[in-house]
């Protein structure tokens, strides 16, 4: 080993890190653990994000509310016009039977 | 070997890993230190590689692993914040450091310090690694996940470059 190679190992020599190094790892560990949902807040692109997700969240629930209440107005409308139609033909059956009755006593007599 | 125990059993979750701190910390804010040449720096680099340790834990199954581990997380750091930094620093814009003197010849100490911290990211850090870390060329590419090649070329130059500035500057090792 020559010269310089020496010299290297002695500047090369291992440093002690400032007083309380570890102290301040480990309250950043805490703090990660602490932080980790109120940091994903604490993003200002993140809230921006969360807050477009909300607003489409709420827009897609409103579209499908109005959906789900057309869906009922249109079956209740078919409903009512099949009652109607219910209504109808069973009118016209009974004017059909009548018919029908007095035409079979008329032979009769 | 107190320090390797200690190692082992953190990595089965039986040991604080504030201990795994303590064991490590010199290592891991060393060789940010020698690379950045800034202890507020290096320190910051060396919490957030901890952190990052945190996190990796559970992955990590031995000391020899978890050394290799810090090495190379650590160094891959220093790299990338020189990267962000464009950081070969003129030899002139290197200030003293503000550290312990060394034991030995201080004053070759402190200017092959500042010289080291002038030398690109990758030949500083291949010189880091050698002589703080004692590793073997082989090791450092492992650790780096660089070619063997790479590294005893990175280092040929390091040595080279060493050799010219501190020639010139102190006529005293120009061997």
């Amino acid at each position: 080993m020559n010269r310089l190679e020496n010299e290297l190992r002695n500047a090369m020599r291992r440093e002690e890190p400032p007083e309380g190094f570890a102290g301040r790892v480990l309250a950043r560990t805490q703090e990660t653990k602490q932080g980790a949902w109120t940091g994903i807040f604490a993003s200002r692109s993140l809230r921006w994000a969360l807050a477009g997700a909300m607003c489409l969240a709420l827009a897609v629930a409103g579209i499908e509310h109005k959906r789900a209440q057309d869906e009922r107005a249109r079956g209740e409308a078919a409903k009512q016009q099949l009652m109607l139609a219910l209504r109808i033909t069973a009118d016209k059956l009974q004017i059909a039977q009548e018919k029908v009755q007095q035409h079979s006593s008329s032979w009769t007599y | 070997m107190e320090n390797i125990a200690a190692i082992e059993m953190a990595a089965e979750g039986r040991m604080d890993f504030a201990e795994m701190v303590h064991a490590h910390q010199s290592r891991v804010f060393s060789i940010a230190y020698h690379f950045l040449h800034d202890r507020a720096l290096a320190e910051e680099v060396a919490q957030d590689v901890f952190l990052q340790l945190h996190r990796a834990l559970p992955s990590l199954k031995s000391e020899a692993h978890i050394t290799a581990w810090l090495c190379k997380v650590t160094s891959h750091r220093c790299i990338d914040y020189a990267r962000r930094r464009r950081q070969d620093l003129e030899l002139d814009s290197i200030a003293e450091p503000a550290t312990r003197t060394p034991p030995g010849d201080p004053l070759m100490a402190r200017r092959l310090q500042r010289v080291v911290a002038s030398l690109p990211p990758k030949a500083r850090i291949v010189i880091v690694l050698r002589y703080q870390e004692d590793l073997e060329p082989e090791e450092i590419a492992r650790v780096l996940g660089w070619r063997l090649n790479t590294v005893k070329s990175q280092l040929q130059r390091s040595l080279s470059i060493l050799r010219d500035k501190l020639g010139r500057a102190l006529g005293e090792i120009a061997s």
